[in-house]
C-alpha cells in the first residue's frame, strides 16, 4: 500500500501553502488563495464537489494555525501570526471531512444463501438474526456483536466492518458520536496520532504551530531546533544528517542539538532510578520516555503510576540544556510524535513549539529550500549508539541495560520492551496480577517505536536501518561513555518531574 | 535493447509527495523487469510544485503516483 495517500498530499500541500505564506508574508492577504490552489476546479476530486472540498479545507486551514473552528479564517490567520496557540487538544476531527463511516459492526453480505443450516440464526445468543426476504437479517436493535454469526457461517457472508478510527485506537477514545461523526473522549484519548493516520478521509488532524514558529524565526529570536533521533533518513534515504542541519539552518534557525543527549542523560538518570527503586520501593519501572504511553498510564492505569520513572524525556532533558546556557533561546522540539506536542505543554518554558518531521518538510518547501541540493559535510553525533538508538523499540531498554551492567553488574534486571499501547497494557497487566515476573518496562506506543510515529515521512524500515548505522558512528558505545551527557548531569540541573 | 531510464525526482518537494513510494515500487519489481530500468535519482526536475515528478526517457512527467508509472513501464517494456 503506498504510505503517500492522497489524503496525506492534501494535508502536505496545505501545509506547504501556509508556510509558504508566511515565510512571504503573505499569509494574512493571500490564506483563501489556499483554496483554489489546492482544489482547483478540475480536480482530482476526494469529496462529492468543490463546495463541500474547500469547506473541508477551511477547517483545515484552521487547524494547520492551532486555532478552533469556530473562528472566522481571517481572525484564525491573525491568532497564529501573532503567535498565539489556541487552548485544544492535538488531536482534533474535523466533523465536516468525517465520511461517518458504517456503525453496524456485523453486515450480511450478498453471498449469504439462505441455507437451510441456518448456523448464524442458531448461534445467535441473543435472537438477533432472521431471515428477511431469502437472506439472513441482523436486527440491530438485539445484536450486542459477539460475532458469533460470522464465525458459523460457512459462506463467509457475514463479515465485520469497523470504522478505521476505532480499530485504531487502542484505547476505546474514539466512537460515533452524534450524526455517527467519529468523536473523540479526551479523558481517555493520550494524542497519539493512530487515528489520524488510520483515517481514510483525512478527517482527524494534529494541530501545527508553523506558523508561529515560523513568526518566531522572522523575529530574529535565537531558535533552537532539537532533532529526535529518529531523523535520519527522513527526508530521503540520500539526504545526509548534516544537509538536515545545514537546511535548518538556511531556513533560519539559530543552532541544533540532538535530542539523542537529552537520551544519555535520561539513561544515566533512569539507571539510577532503577537501580535505588527497584524493588524496594516498587515492584517494577517503567521508561518515561514516550508521552503516549505516560499518559495512557496516568488515564487508564492511574494505580501504577508510582512505576512509572520520574526521569523526565529525552526532550524535556535537551530543552534544559539548552535553555541553561542561552535562557532567552526559543526551543524547538523537531520529532515524529503527535503526543510530544501536549507534553511540551505540561513543561512550560522549556520546549516552546513541537513540530513533526511531515511540518518541517513542508516549511522547507514553503521556504523554497530543497534538502537534497545542501552541500553534504561532516557531522557528528554528541550522543552515543545507545543514545542514537532511542528513535527504535527496543532501544531505551537497552541503553538501561547496558549502563546497568556498567555501574551496578549483578543488579537483578528482567526487561521487556514493548511495542503499541494495547501491548503496553496487557504486559503491565500481567505483572499486576503476577502472571509476569518483569520489573523493567519499556513502553512505546507506536509500532517500531518513534520512527514508526505519525509524523515520519519514511517507512520505519528504511528509517530503522538507516538509523541503526548512524547511531554506529558514535564515538561513545554508552551514555557512560559520553563526557557531554555526564557533565550535563553533574551541572546541577533538575532532570526528573516535579 | 535499449534500458528504460526512469529518473525520480528526490528533491524535498517531490520527497514530501511521495517519490519514495515510486522508488520502493520500481525496487520491488520482478528481477527480468528491473533489468530493463535504470534508475536513478535526481535532486530537483524543475517541477517542484506538481511533484512527485518523473523523467523517463527524457521526458518529464508530474504528479506521478505508483500505479501510473507501473502502467507507463508495462507499456514501455512490452512495446519493446
Ligand atoms: S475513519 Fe472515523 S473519522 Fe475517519 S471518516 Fe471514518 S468514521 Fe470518520
Ligand atoms: S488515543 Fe490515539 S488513536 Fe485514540 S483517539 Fe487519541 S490520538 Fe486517536
Ligand atoms: S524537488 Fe522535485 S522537481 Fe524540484
Amino acid at each position: 500500500m503506498p504510505q503517500v495517500t492522497e489524503v496525506v498530499k492534501l494535508r502536505r500541500r496545505v501545509l506547504t501553502e501556509i508556510a509558504r505564506l508566511a515565510f512571504e508574508a503573505k499569509l494574512k492577504q493571500d490564506v483563501d488563495s489556499i483554496l483554489y490552489t489546492v482544489v482547483t476546479e478540475e480536480g482530482p476530486r476526494y469529496r462529492c464537489c468543490v463546495y463541500k472540498e474547500r469547506a473541508v479545507l477551511k477547517e483545515r486551514i484552521k487547524l494547520a494555525l492551532s486555532q478552533p473552528s469556530d473562528l472566522e479564517i481571517n481572525e484564525a490567520v491573525e491568532n497564529a501570526l501573532r503567535g498565539k496557540i489556541a487552548d485544544m487538544p492535538v488531536i482534533n476531527i474535523m466533523p465536516v471531512a468525517c465520511d461517518q463511516c458504517p456503525i453496524d459492526k456485523f453486515i450480511v453480505t450478498n453471498a449469504c444463501r439462505n441455507c437451510l443450516a441456518h448456523h448464524c440464526i442458531n448461534s445467535c445468543p441473543k435472537q438477533a438474526i432472521m431471515v428477511v426476504q431469502n437472506r439472513a437479517y441482523i436486527d440491530k436493535n438485539k445484536c450486542v456483536e459477539c460475532g458469533m454469526c460470522k464465525k458459523s457461517c460457512p459462506y463467509g457472508a457475514i463479515i465485520e466492518v469497523n470504522r478505521p478510527c476505532e480499530s485504531a485506537c487502542d484505547l476505546g477514545a474514539i466512537k460515533a458520536g452524534k450524526d455517527r461523526c467519529a468523536e473523540i473522549d479526551y479523558d481517555k484519548c493520550v494524542q497519539c496520532g493512530s487515528c489520524k493516520t488510520a483515517c481514510p478521509f483525512g478527517a482527524i488532524s494534529d494541530r501545527s504551530a508553523i506558523v508561529q514558529l515560523i513568526q518566531a524565526i522572522k523575529a530574529g529570536k535565537k531558535v533552537y531546533a532539537v532533532l529526535a533521533p529518529a531523523f535520519i533518513g527522513q527526508f530521503g534515504a540520500k539526504v545526509k544528517p548534516s544537509q538536515v542541519v545545514e537546511a535548518l539552518k538556511k531556513m533560519g534557525f539559530y543552532a541544533v542539538a540532538e535530542v539523542s543527549l537529552g537520551a544519555d542523560i535520561v539513561t544515566l538518570e533512569e539507571t539510577k532510578e532503577f537501580t535505588a527503586s527497584v524493588p524496594r520501593q516498587r515492584k517494577y519501572m517503567t521508561t518515561s520516555c514516550c508521552p503516549a504511553f505516560v499518559s495512557m498510564i496516568g488515564k487508564h492505569l492511574p494505580a501504577e503510576t508510582n512505576s512509572v520513572s520520574t526521569t523526565v524525556s529525552p526532550m524535556i532533558a535537551i530543552g534544559k540544556v539548552v535553555k541553561q546556557r542561552e535562557p532567552d533561546a526559543v526551543v524547538v522540539f523537531v520529532g515524529p510524535c503527535t503526543a510530544k506536542k501536549a507534553e511540551a505543554e505540561q513543561y512550560e518554558g522549556i520546549i516552546d513549539y513541537v513540530i513533526t518531521f511531515e511540518e518541517l518538510a513542508c516549511m522547507m518547501v514553503g521556504a523554497g529550500l530543497n534538502m537534497a541540493k545542501i552541500n553534504e559535510a561532516v557531522f557528528e553525533t554528541s550522543a552515543s549508539r545507545d543514545g542514537n538508538s532511542f528513535a527504535k523499540a527496543g532501544g531505551v531498554m537497552q541503553s538501561v541495560m547496558d549502563m546497568v551492567d556498567t555501574v551496578a553488574p549483578g543488579t537483578d534486571i528482567r526487561p521487556q520492551s514493548c511495542e503499541g499501547l494495547q501491548n503496553c497494557m496487557t504486559a503491565i497487566q500481567q505483572i499486576i496480577s503476577g502472571k509476569s515476573d518483569i520489573n523493567f518496562i519499556e513502553g512505546m506506543a507506536c509500532e517500531g517505536g518513534c520512527v514508526g510515529g505519525p509524523g515520519v515521512l519514511t517507512n520505519m524500515k528504511v528509517t530503522g536501518k538507516l538509523v541503526e548505522n548512524f547511531s554506529k558512528s558514535a564515538k561513545a558505545i554508552t551514555a557512560g561513555e559520553n563526557e557531554f551527557a555526564a557533565a550535563e548531569v553533574q551541572s546541577g540541573v533538575h532532570w526528573h518531574r516535579e | 535493447m535499449t534500458m528504460l531510464k526512469i529518473e525520480v525526482c528526490v528533491g524535498s518537494a517531490c520527497y514530501l509527495l511521495g517519490s519514495q513510494d515510486l522508488i520502493e515500487m520500481i525496487e520491488g519489481l520482478p528481477e527480468d523487469v528491473k533489468a530493463n530500468i535504470d534508475l536513478r535519482g535526481s535532486s530537483c526536475l524543475k517541477a517542484c510544485g506538481k511533484g512527485p515528478n518523473v523523467k523517463i526517457n527524457g521526458e518529464l512527467i508530474s504528479g506521478v503516483t505508483p500505479d501510473k508509472l507501473m502502467e507507463i513501464i508495462k507499456y514501455n517494456i512490452q512495446r519493446k
